[in-house]
């Protein structure tokens, strides 16, 4: 071997060695930041009895508490009746769309969710998502706008192939959160696209807004800003991980920007399916190599 | 009895009592099918990434909660750990790349295999690595397992 074979050998190992070091020093970092969040998660374990507590058992106690109340009202008293059932209602809502979380993300991390694609209108599934949150709003005295850009020129546009339920627990999870975040008589757009079957759904809102610090975190589970027993904002910190985890099965993405100047942007892709409405298993196209072998 | 037939997509799991015909497509993901010989019953998940990384949720996505809970979901079935045997399948390169961090398949075969010898299941067949993907057919009542390869600019990211 020449010297100069031998300075080249020696150049060469050494860049791999340099190599290796800077692979190491990556995943070394990948390590930390993920021993940090198992400690998180831990720490999330212990405070979760404690939040199902405040999130489950309050509202079934205000609920008994207003039926009661009812039932011991004098005969016809119907504006005391209406004002309690009014709140029993907005109490139970709050319920069942929280414990809807709870079993999806069972679900999800059972691995039990299928797509169950079908020929969904948008339009009427978006409206009919925003009806169901109309009350809440109202109290706020808070205006939910929708526009939909595909309806303008098509009826038929407003279809699209994707899971209608999934579609549904996503948008009701980015209203809510909208909601939550709105100050009083504050407004929110829900702005609906298509661009070459892509479906975009914006959510836009004048509230708080999210730090670019938050926007990392939030779709961690029982992950929530301001988070503590006290705080004024509800939930288990669910919805958006769910959210996340729906995306990622329906090959979708998630945005958040700066709704300038106030409030935040949570805007959703969604890929229209290529699942075929009728038989999803059935994969005519694909092309084969060599023979069939049995393990 | 005619097996019920079902395709597996990925992130997700299948385990029953009943006769099952599970189909399912991969690239870089691997797919752990588990048998238990005693009972004649089988189960199979399909993860995309070696480990949870503390990130969303928990889900079967990720390898080491999709052969835990493949495990648990076999015990609950009424296995026995003793009766189990596994056969491992994925794990293709979609992009070569000289960088190990980026060898996805690779990583994902390494974790099914380490997992299950830390959970003393042998593996009994496996058909991992290259740069073929693979379709594959898992009978849960005889434990066989039927593949074919698919190159992969056939396939959809998704069904990495």
């Amino acid at each position: 071997m020449t010297d100069e074979e031998l300075l080249g050998e020696l150049k060469r190992r050494f860049e791999e060695n340099k190599k290796s070091l800077q692979e190491l020093r990556e995943l070394n970092e990948q390590l930390i930041i993920v021993n940090k969040k198992l400690t998180e998660s831990e720490a999330m374990k212990t405070h979760f009895i404690s939040h199902i507590t405040n999130e489950i058992i309050n509202p079934f106690t205000s609920i008994i508490g207003l039926a009661e109340s009812i039932l011991s009202l004098p005969d016809k008293d119907w504006t005391r009746m209406r004002r309690m059932t009014n709140l029993i209602y907005s109490e139970a809502f709050g319920l069942d769309f929280q414990l809807k979380n709870i079993f999806i993300a069972a679900e999800i991390e059972a691995g039990e969710v299928y797509p169950c694609v079908s020929n969904v209108d948008v339009k009427s599934v978006i409206e009919n998502v925003i009806e169901i949150f109309q009350r809440e709003a109202m109290q706020n005295q808070i205006s939910i706008e929708m526009i939909c850009k595909p309806c303008e020129n098509s009826e038929k546009k407003r279809f699209f192939k994707t899971d209608a339920e999934k579609l549904r627990i996503i948008v009701a999870n980015l209203l809510s959160n909208a909601l939550k975040f709105s100050f009083q008589k504050g407004k929110i757009i829900v702005h609906i696209e298509k661009e070459d079957s892509i479906l975009k759904i914006a959510v836009k809102d004048l509230g708080s807004g999210i730090s670019k610090e938050n926007q990392r975190i939030i779709f961690d589970r029982f992950e929530r800003l301001n988070a503590g027993i006290d705080s004024i904002h509800r939930g288990q910190g669910l919805g958006l991980s769910v959210v996340k985890a729906i995306l990622d099965m329906l090959e979708g993405r998630i945005e958040i920007s700066d709704n300038k100047p106030q409030g935040a942007i949570f805007t959703i892709f969604l890929p229209e399916s290529n699942i075929s409405v009728t038989d999803f298993s059935e994969n005519g196209d694909e092309i084969f190599f060599g023979e069939t072998e049995i393990f | 009895m005619i097996p019920e037939k079902h395709f597996l997509y990925p992130g997700a799991l299948f385990a029953s009592l009943k006769s099952a015909e599970i189909t399912t497509i991969l690239g870089s993901c691997v797919a752990v099918c588990l048998w238990d010989s005693a009972l004649n019953i089988g189960g199979i998940n399909h993860f995309m990434l070696p480990l949870w990384n503390g990130q969303g949720l928990a889900s079967p996505r990720y390898g080491n909660i999709a052969i835990d809970r493949l495990i648990k979901k076999m015990i609950t079935l009424g296995s026995n750990k003793i009766h189990l045997i596994a056969k491992v399948f994925g794990g293709g390169e979609v992009i070569s790349t000289n960088i190990s961090q980026f060898h996805i398949g690779q990583r994902n075969i390494m974790l099914a295999k380490e997992f299950l010898e830390e959970e003393k299941i042998p593996i009994i067949s496996s058909s991992v690595g290259g740069k073929m993907g693979r379709k594959i057919v898992f009978h849960t009542t005889t434990g066989e397992v039927i593949q074919r390869f698919i190159p992969m600019q056939n396939m959809r990211v998704d069904e990495n």
